[in-house]
């Protein structure tokens, strides 16, 4: 079901969306049930701003269609994150948002603030990525009209209390020394790679920040950051789900007292640290964490995009079981418990295995993660995984693994849009990359591609193997670096019979040279880091 | 509290799901249950809801490292969740099946139940319907594969053990129970891990004990045509025979004293207290309602600890509480982060003095008011979609074995007074029905159980 909706002026995030027209949708509209089997229509209009002087600034709203869902889903979603973080101020964009999202307003302290949201089982969340952070709420369609102005008195009127600045700075502090360096190698892997490949571009960056910088960090500092970073100029207003007549504008004049703030800055070019491939991070760890990747020239508004999803879908899909390294690594060989690629840059959503949204980067990785591997066949598992990887960029995908995966992604990518909330933050992200109802063109896409189309689209766009970069955490640094100068044959045994194609498909892996200097391989210790 | 342990979640999906509403007053629940059982005994659960193009499919098995009682087997229904992936000889790719069909799919384990979860366009669920019962009848896999899979579990422990958590569970569990199958984990003991790829035959016995159509519940909710569905899940599973095998599960005896013990991290990270009540069994609605609430009163984002530790003293990050019951008594825990090791006695001082309190005044009725508004509407929240719906009816359902838990567990909540809240809390929140575990950075040393002995 899709339904056309109002789109009077289409710049959103300064970017130009194509379809533009039809007419209004408001309450009342057709009675339809609330998940579509296509993506929902979207209304953008950026509402003016009573003109403010000196100059005004276009707020953009992006209201989806109401529907019949008994939840009323709102993210306010500003094109600010840690790239906006100022050099030595690293965490600052997130420290800030927490802050104004669960440090109270200036008429209702922390516990106060969740007293009026409780009852209605309310909740404001901050999600800080590199360039959006998104404020969301979800709540029951009763009770949504007296929600808005909390919500917006949340975002106009932060409490800026010395406690809780103080409260969450520790916290912050903690979850870097007593969480992320000890307990989290999964993720302290992919950071270590996000630093090894952009160090010195605000993408090195931790979203948490880092403990020195953190520690120098003022009360003034935030609230100067969030007038600049947190205002109107970057904000779009963003409703779905059941929502009453009227809504939409209320929330809209309610946010009017926001500040203007900077408009969005340019981003870096560059980045990483020179002249390294490797970057093994030292700490006790009960296995290997490892994780590959490279930047890439490609968004998901390139027009191979369709056919790299499929290509890196049959190659690794998240937590999905036909991938290649998925059957050759877990599936076939009892490695490890997951083997994983991806075509963007990714996060998971909560416990689900879907892409967290609201997450849009203007600068994109390509990555590869392989779950912790015992340390004994650590070195084989990352061979094996380039051993892959050569074999995916020289002889392709089979034109029965596109079509599985193509299937597949027909299906599951509706799940993406299974609740309303879904629906509204993928609206934000087509909004973001110009990318307009973009997996219900995917789909229509999906079934004419072939091997030929995809195969050709992964060996443009993908990195060469030589071009990856590698990030592994490990409690014998010194042991991993030398295995991998050394080029030695890994030696990997198993306890069950294996057929002999396999085995002689590990010989093969398990010579597969690095081609590593000495020189591009850096061990850190992991107090170094962040 | 226990842990959820799954072929691809990870296993603290627990805290997620525990954190699920109970259920909704009699008719709170809210969309149209239907039931019906096949004459093999395999029961058959439908919730039509408006949601074109999809659907979820979800099959509960009623057994989890509950039944786990034979030594040497700890870990091996969830073991099994995984094998259950390894194929047919009608159907050797299960997962590239679902692939074909546009499928998502997972399964994970807890204490009480394995639950099989597939979501996807409803245009494929008779294509579902009939791998899925496939292999729950037709399950078939060499023993190459299944010694193969024993290294994909240990990799999953191996996963969870950089983190305290697992040690913590581990621990609270081995010492509050002495008999009953819930002192180990799901995931079971290190060594029982270990030694599973020589366990072949054990896993063929084990589907045939277990995996039996009068211990499975499936659960289909969403957009679906119902009698054509009704009738692919008869055609299918209509023939499948059996009975599954009931354990003997070991009574656990009264606890009569307090237990406590002690963990010695060897990473930096916050000190810990980790609580765990002896409680009633999941069919004790009207107790595990004033848990419920109780939970909230003193650990939610408004309760008085959270008020007091968190937002005013700073010495504690916010709670962590596992009040979700299950099939036999178990355990209600609490966790309780210090910002410091000299906050762990803070935590656990002012968590005696609330617990005094409530036992002797009670809840306050505009309190209580509140929390059961929060409890109603975060069940309305909780259910938008037909992959929450299923998942949130097959832990119900295969916990308590009744389909109109949700409603029951509901309607005990809004009965509840100020004073049966705090009845309750005066029977099951004693001091020799519980336990406590601590976990602190300890380079050096090793985990072990520390003395016996009073809480203050």
């Amino acid at each position: 079901m899709t339904r056309r909706a109002a789109v009077f002026a289409c710049t959103f995030f300064g970017a130009v969306l194509a379809g533009c027209g039809a007419a209004p949708v408001g309450p009342g509209g057709p009675s339809v049930p609330s998940v579509p089997s296509a993506p929902a229509s979207v209304s953008v209009d950026p509402v003016s701003s009573p003109a403010p002087a000196p100059a005004p600034v276009s707020v953009s709203h992006l209201t989806l269609p109401p529907g019949r869902s008994p939840a009323v889903a709102i993210r306010l979603a500003f094109r600010s994150g840690f790239a906006d973080d100022p050099p030595g101020a690293a965490g600052l964009t997130a420290l800030t948002a927490q802050l104004i999202a669960e440090g109270g307003t200036v008429d209702r302290p922390p516990a106060a603030l969740k007293e009026t949201l409780f009852p209605w089982a309310a909740r404001i969340e901050v999600f800080v990525d590199a360039d959006m952070t998104v404020f969301t709420t979800r709540v029951h369609r009763d009770d949504a009209a007296a929600l808005v102005p909390v919500l917006a008195e949340v975002l106009t009127r932060p409490r800026w209390a010395p406690e809780e600045f103080e409260r969450m700075r520790r916290d912050a502090v903690d979850e870097i020394e007593k969480h992320l360096r000890t307990s989290d190698d999964e993720t302290l892997g992919k950071e270590a790679l996000a630093h090894l490949v952009f160090a010195g571009h605000p993408y090195g960056r931790y979203v948490g920040g880092a403990v020195a910088d953190l520690k120098a960090m003022t009360l003034s500092q935030v609230r100067a950051h969030a007038s600049r970073v947190f205002g109107r100029a970057r904000l779009t207003i963003g409703v779905s789900g059941g929502w009453p007549p009227g809504l939409p504008e209320a929330l809209s004049a309610a946010l009017e007292a926001l500040p203007a703030g900077d408009p969005v800055a340019a981003l870096l070019a560059g980045g990483g640290l020179a002249g390294v491939r490797m970057l093994i991070v030292d700490k006790k760890a009960p296995a290997v964490a490892l994780s590959l990747g490279a930047p890439v020239d490609f968004d998901r508004a390139h027009p191979d995009f369709p056919a790299l999803m499929v290509g890196v879908s049959a190659f690794g899909e998240h937590r999905q079981f036909h991938g290649r390294l998925m059957q050759r690594l877990r599936e076939e060989r009892g490695l490890n418990y997951g083997d994983y690629a991806y075509p963007e840059f990714f996060r998971q959503d909560g416990w689900s295995t879907f892409a967290r949204l609201n997450i849009p980067r203007r600068r994109q990785l390509f990555s590869i993660w392989l779950r912790p591997v015992q340390a004994a066949d650590a070195v084989f598992a990352l061979r094996l995984a380039l051993h892959e990887y050569d074999a995916l960029l020289r002889d392709g995908l089979t034109q029965e693994e596109v079509t599985r995966a193509a299937r597949f992604l027909e299906g599951y990518t509706r799940l993406f849009e299974k609740d309303a909330d879904r629906r509204l933050g993928l609206a934000i992200d087509d909004a973001f990359y110009g990318t307009p109802e973009r997996l219900a063109k995917l789909r229509a896409a999906l079934p004419g591609l072939t091997a030929e189309t995809v195969n050709a689209a992964l060996r443009k766009h993908l990195p060469a193997a030589e071009a990856l970069r590698i990030a592994v955490v490990t409690d014998d640094a010194a042991a991993f670096r030398a295995a991998v100068l050394s080029n030695a044959a890994s030696v990997k045994a198993y306890a069950s019979e294996k057929p002999a194609s396999l085995l002689e498909e590990d010989a093969r892996a398990a010579r597969r040279p690095f081609g590593l200097a000495p020189d591009e391989v850096r061990i850190v210790p992991v107090g170094a880091l962040f | 509290m226990r842990t959820f342990t799954t072929r691809r979640f990870p296993a603290v999906l627990a805290l997620s799901l525990a954190a699920l509403p109970g259920g909704a007053t009699a008719g709170a629940f809210p969309y149209p249950v239907e039931q019906d059982t096949l004459k093999n005994g395999l029961r058959i659960v439908f919730v039509p809801m408006e949601t074109p193009g999809l659907a979820a499919y979800y099959t509960a098995v009623r057994t989890g490292s509950r039944n786990e009682v034979e030594p040497g087997h700890t870990g091996f229904a969830h073991f099994f969740e995984h094998m259950m992936f390894r194929g047919t000889k009608a159907n050797p790719s299960f997962d590239g099946k679902m692939a074909d069909f546009g499928w998502h799919n997972n399964a994970y384990t807890s204490d009480d139940q394995t639950v099989y979860t597939d979501f996807g366009p409803s245009a494929r669920l008779l294509d579902v319907i009939a791998l899925e019962a496939d292999r729950f009848r037709n399950l078939s896999y060499p023993e190459a594969a299944f010694r193969t899979e024993a290294l994909a579990v240990l990799g999953e422990y191996n996963k969870s053990a950089a983190a305290p958590w697992l040690k913590l569970e581990e621990t609270l569990v081995g010492t509050a129970f002495t008999r009953h199958t819930y002192r180990h984990t799901t995931l079971g003991f290190l060594e029982d891990i270990r030694s599973m790829p020589g366990k072949y035959a054990y896993s063929k016995k084990f589907h045939q004990r277990f995996y039996r159509p009068d211990n499975c519940i499936v659960i289909v909710a969403g957009h679906f045509d119902a009698p054509a569905v009704r009738a692919a899940i008869e055609a299918h599973y209509g023939r499948w025979t059996g009975r599954a095998d009931q354990p003997q599960i070991p009574i656990e005896p009264p606890q009569t004293e307090e237990r406590r013990a002690a963990v010695a991290w060897p990473s930096p990270t916050l000190p810990r207290v980790l609580f765990g009540y002896k409680v009633p069994a999941a069919s004790d609605h009207r107790t595990a309602a004033a848990l419920e609430v109780i939970d909230a009163y003193l650990f939610g984002e408004t309760g008085t600890l959270h008020k007091a530790l968190v937002l005013e003293q700073q010495v504690a990050e916010p709670f962590q509480s596992w009040s979700q019951p299950r099939r036999d008594p178990g355990l209600w825990a609490v966790l309780g982060t210090a910002k410091a090791p000299e906050h762990l006695p803070t935590i656990e001082r002012a968590l005696d003095e609330a617990i005094v309190a409530l036992k002797a005044t009670g809840i306050d009725a505009p309190t209580l008011g509140r929390i059961q508004s929060n409890r109603r509407a975060r069940l309305i929240l909780s259910l938008e979609d037909p992959e929450e719906v299923a998942s949130t009816l097959a832990w119900r359902i295969s916990v308590t074995g009744d389909v109109d838990a949700i409603d029951r567990f509901m309607a005990a909540l809004d009965a509840l007074t100020p004073e049966a809240v705090a009845e309750v809390a005066r029977t099951v929140l004693v001091p020799a029905g519980r336990t406590i575990v601590t976990l602190q950075h300890a380079p050096a040393a090793e985990a072990g159980p520390a003395p016996k002995g009073p809480s203050k």
